[in-house]
């Protein structure tokens, strides 16, 4: 049955530019030494179970999940616990970490049991499973996927949707990992869907990944799992627009994907996943595109966690010329780093180099309203006339314009004539709105704590009037 | 391989900045490049027809324009802006809807009036709230009616009656009249000469309809103009005109001829259609343009004024911030009927 | 001397009713077309200020202060019918007519009814006299210089004396859109007058309070 494809509002159309997309995936030789952070995920950093000078081996736990919303960390080879200090990372900051140092022997652990037979496995024991294995949404936001893939009783989930859109120009990673491994994908889905109890399993790719899309059809004849092949536009594999696309239904405003029935896994996620349940192997490995012109020759690699990005780049075989910008991610979304120390982790789906003739530097002008970002704004929303507004710090007026609906995307900056640092503005509206609702929140608990305290102060100092009225 | 031979990136002058990191190569100045683009086939057949005169008013309403705002500029002391091309793009709009032959200091006082109040004093670029060309416009025809309402129709003839003045005369002069007059006009125009070569009198660039419309058809493939400011003002014109015609053909000309005379095509693709100073949104446009198209037909049929363009165009300038409130779409996933407060 | 003179000079410049305080905007917008008309507007103004001042502070300590507004326009009601029947009698037949119903209209004017309430009602009648006339001439020359310009730009006169010989004239300036721009112009130059007068003694400007920045760029003109 074909599917019916619905059209999301907006979008843009960015060069694809993928030009390592015939690259196949090569494993990256062992290093000598890894640095891996403690916090490769939203919510707490996981809690070190390992000491200085420990010898540990490959996939052996190193930390483990700290809270509710947390994910464990695993060892990607064997050798010594050579440092507990702090790494850069992504975003500029301190992030807790741990160097290991590799003795070259790369012997492993005793692996997790296999469950070979997980269709008859209960879903709570394959779940328990994906949360020891630290698995996290690999597409970018690394959300612990245990608690994606738990929904609560009341929230009935009936479609399951597998993100192979892969949408940010540059990026080949999901690409070629689901040529490569579609039966593995394939298990993990069914995975994904025993845990959820759903029928009903839609895999979207981009049409301009025919390949994948021929080869996942082939080999999803005979299961429930459809392949739908989508428009080529940014940002389709966005969650809320990849939902609306395959089912026309829309996650309301603060809500989740699971309020209307649906649960959203990354290719790369799923594919985890099954390694998790089938091979018993922990999450510490993943594809990662590094690419761009500067490169000498840009591809596909399997990583493990903790490779530096100069080690990346020195197994693309270094640069023909320097690079005007680093990014790691997608050119739309990823973001701009300054130092190689930084080392990848469980979301690093790309390292995307660009030249001084690619990175447009240009000046933000006033505003002429031409109303593209309108037009181009997959969330529907203003953000021409939200960024005067935050201009001129009226946070007040661009919350009531629903700035905080913004998913920064960059649709409306990368088509902005003006040049405009839309998606900047916006974030930083962001910011200042969560800033003061967190000040008015705690200004009005201090005043009712304060307010408490003064009545308990008066019912102590007259104990007799109150009870004397009666 | 060696690890000599491997060149690895110099992080010393890497630059970090906010994500998108791709950019669309489109610009204000391009943007403004296209539209000048579109407005050259109308200039050239009005220089052809009217010769030196229209070519001497396009020329220094434009030269007039870039040089006040080089020194608006000066005097408030903000770069110059002039690179963008909106200043040219201005100029070329007032010295369009000017009659040929304007003497030269009154085209340099409405490029002082269109780039000075109606677009400097605002601020420059992107903060006028109103169309500069038509602030220049109607300032010199409420300073200079004698000027302003003098036209050529062609080398050295010239007239004061426009189509819409004459039909504004019978309007006023009556039922009895108006029968007469209005018959005796219709039967004075060919739509056929008229779409490719206005010999009735009028502005500048409102010399052949066909080119303005070729002129506008480039801009929306262009995905320059929206589409819909110039559908819904062209249909609204043909629809109110229309049922004013049917109510009493005596009275009032059909639509087809307000469709032509005056500025509205003018107006409609190329005014109207201002990006800084119509509403950001579709709906907005459709109902700016439709605002538009209401105002002109009733300052055309009802008014003192013959033609209604320029005002009607000022006064939804004026209320576009209102329509862009009004119009603000709920973001996508918002709960139903939960939009902006006015 | 210095703080009666200051109180008459206030007036004229450091709170000019119509530059500074913005009172009394519809006369100015009106009658200001040409420089007579201005000046006669401003020498009426003028009487009925400095006369009602006068004799309100007079009354100010019998009047109830919760029916003071009703007193004080039938005061200054008194003063307008006095201006109205003199310039019927001998005012230019022609500058009467301009200035038409805006001779009775002084009697809601913000100014009068603003300094009878601000300075009058509080200050003994010599003050409230040099006060009423300062505002006064303040008004009239705030007006005048309106109209000289209007005129001039209208119809290359001052006072109907032809300044620029073969103007053609702009008759944009002569309608109340020129009244509009010109004053703007005024108030924009009042303005850039303070900015300098801050920057040279070092302090930062601050535009005038009213000038929203949702709505206005002014901040970004002088932030340079």
């Amino acid at each position: 049955m074909p599917e019916i494809i619905y059209q999301f509002y907006g979008g843009v159309h960015p060069p694809q530019a993928k030009i390592s997309s015939q690259d196949a995936i090569v494993s990256a030789p062992l290093l000598e030494r890894y640095v891996i952070p403690l916090q490769m995920h939203i919510g707490a950093p996981a809690r070190l179970l390992v000491q200085k000078g420990n010898k540990v081996l490959r996939g052996q736990m190193l930390a483990d999940a700290s809270a509710f919303v947390s994910a464990p960390i695993h060892a990607p080879t064997s050798g010594l616990i050579k440092e507990v200090t702090t790494c850069l990372g992504v975003l500029g900051t301190q992030l807790p970490a741990v160097i290991l140092e590799s003795d070259g022997e790369d012997t492993p652990a005793e692996p997790l049991a296999p469950i070979p037979n997980w269709q008859d496995s209960a879903p709570a024991d394959l779940l328990r499973r994906i949360g020891d294995a630290g698995i996290v949404g690999m597409g970018g936001a690394a959300f612990p996927t245990v608690i994606k893939l738990s929904p609560p009783p009341e929230k009935k989930i009936d479609t399951l949707i597998i993100n192979g859109v892969e949408c940010e120009p540059c990026l080949t990673a999901d690409h070629r990992l689901m040529l490569e491994s579609p039966d593995k994908i394939i298990a993990g889905m069914q995975i994904c869907a025993r845990i959820l109890g759903v029928k009903r399993i839609l895999l979207g790719i981009e049409k301009n990944k025919s390949d994948a899309v021929d080869l996942m059809r082939n080999k999803t004849q005979d299961t429930s799992i459809q392949v739908c092949a989508l428009d080529v536009r940014y940002p389709q594999g966005a969650e809320k627009q990849l939902i609306y696309t395959l089912t026309k239904r829309k996650v309301p405003t603060g809500g989740l994907p699971m309020d209307i029935g649906c649960v959203v896994q990354n290719v790369a996620s799923v594919y985890a996943i099954a390694e998790a349940v089938i091979d018993g192997t922990p999450l510490y490995q993943r594809i990662t595109t590094v690419t761009g012109t500067p490169l000498q020759s840009p591809g596909n690699w399997r990583f493990r966690v903790g490779t530096p990005y100069a080690e990346a780049i020195r197994l693309a075989g270094g640069v023909t010329e320097d690079p005007v910008k680093i990014i790691s991610g997608g050119p739309m979304m990823g973001v701009a780093v300054y130092s190689l120390d930084i080392p990848i982790t469980k979301n690093t789906s790309g390292i995307l180099l660009m030249s001084g003739a690619e990175v447009s530097q240009y000046q933000s002008k006033s505003c002429i309203r031409c109303g593209r970002c309108n037009d181009t704004c997959p969330m529907q929303l203003m953000p021409g006339i939200l960024s005067v507004q935050i201009e001129n710090e009226s946070f007040d007026l661009a919350e009531s314009w629903h700035v905080m609906d913004c998913m920064e995307c960059g649709c409306c900056s990368y088509i902005c004539p003006a040049g405009r640092p839309l998606v900047q503005h916006m974030r930083r509206a962001k910011a200042d709105v969560t800033a003061l609702h967190q000040a008015a929140k705690a200004a009005k608990a201090a005043k009712e704590a304060r307010e408490a305290k003064e009545a308990a102060k008066e019912a102590k100092n007259s104990p007799a009037s109150a009870p004397g009225k009666k | 391989m060696s690890e000599n031979e491997i060149r690895m990136p110099d992080t010393s002058r890497l630059i970090v900045s906010s994500s998108p990191h791709f950019h669309t190569t489109d610009s204000v100045s391009k943007i403004m490049l296209w539209v000048i683009a579109a407005l050259l086939p109308v200039t050239a057949v009005s220089v052809w027809h009217y010769g030196l005169p229209a070519l001497e008013v396009i020329f220094f309403c434009t030269a007039g324009c870039v040089a006040v705002e080089v020194l608006c500029a000066r005097l408030m002391r903000r770069p110059i802006e002039i690179n963008d091309g909106s200043a040219l793009v201005t100029g070329l709009l007032l010295g369009l809807n000017l009659p040929p032959g304007t003497p030269i200091w009154i085209c340099l006082v409405g490029a002082l009036l269109a780039i000075g109040l109606g677009k400097m004093v605002f601020g420059g670029i992107g903060c006028n709230p109103f169309n500069p060309a038509i602030v220049g416009r109607v300032g010199l025809l409420i300073a200079f009616p004698q000027t302003m309402n003098t036209w050529m129709t062609g080398p050295d003839a010239y007239t004061t009656a426009t189509p819409l003045k004459m039909l504004s005369d019978a309007h006023l002069a009556g039922q009895e009249g108006a029968t007469n007059a209005m018959s005796e006009m219709l039967s004075q125009v060919s739509y056929g000469d008229w779409l490719l070569l206005n010999q009735h009198g009028g502005s500048i660039g409102e010399i052949s309809a066909l080119a303005l419309i070729l002129g506008g058809i480039l801009l929306i493939a262009l995905n320059i103009i929206r589409w819909q400011i110039p559908f819904f003002y062209i249909l609204t014109v043909a629809v109110f005109t229309g049922l004013a015609w049917l109510s009493d053909s005596s009275l009032y000309a059909p639509p087809q001829y307000h469709l032509l005379s005056g500025g509205l095509l003018l107006g409609a693709f190329f005014m109207a259609t201002d990006m800084v100073t119509s509403p950001v949104s579709r709906t907005g446009a459709i109902v700016f343009a439709i605002g538009c198209g209401i105002i002109t037909c009733v300052i055309r049929l009802w008014g003192s004024y013959p033609e209604g363009v320029s005002f009607a165009i000022l006064i939804m300038n004026a209320l576009t911030p209102l329509i862009d409130r009004m119009t603000a779409g709920k973001p996508f996933g918002a709960p139903k009927k939960k939009g902006l407060k006015l | 001397m210095s703080s009666v003179f200051s109180k008459f000079s206030n007036g004229l410049w450091r709170e000019n009713p119509v530059l500074v305080l913005m009172l009394g905007m519809c006369p100015t917008l009106a009658v200001s077309s040409s420089a007579k008309n201005a000046f006669g507007m401003g020498v009426a103004t003028t009487f009925v200020l400095a006369g009602s001042n006068l004799v309100i502070s007079l009354c100010r300590k019998v009047i109830p202060a919760q029916v003071r507004i009703p007193c004080y326009i039938v005061i200054i009601a008194t003063f307008v019918t006095i201006v109205e029947q003199l310039m019927q009698a001998y005012a230019p037949a022609e500058l009467n007519q301009m200035l038409g119903i805006f001779i009775p209209l002084i009697v809601v004017n913000c100014i009068v009814l603003g300094r009878a309430e601000a300075f009058a009602s509080k200050n003994g009648p010599f003050l409230s006299l040099l006060d009423g006339l300062g505002m006064g001439c303040g008004f009239t020359l705030a007006l005048m210089a309106l109209g000289a310009v209007r005129e001039l730009i209208a119809a290359g006169t001052i006072f109907e004396l032809q300044i620029i010989p073969n103007w053609q004239g702009i008759l944009l300036l002569k309608m109340p859109t020129g009244a509009f721009i010109v004053l703007a112009f005024f108030l924009a130059g009042m303005n850039l007058l303070k900015m300098r007068k801050c920057r040279k003694e070092g302090r930062a400007y601050e535009p005038p309070e009213e000038l929203n920045c949702r709505t206005c760029s002014i901040c970004k003109i002088s932030r340079q």
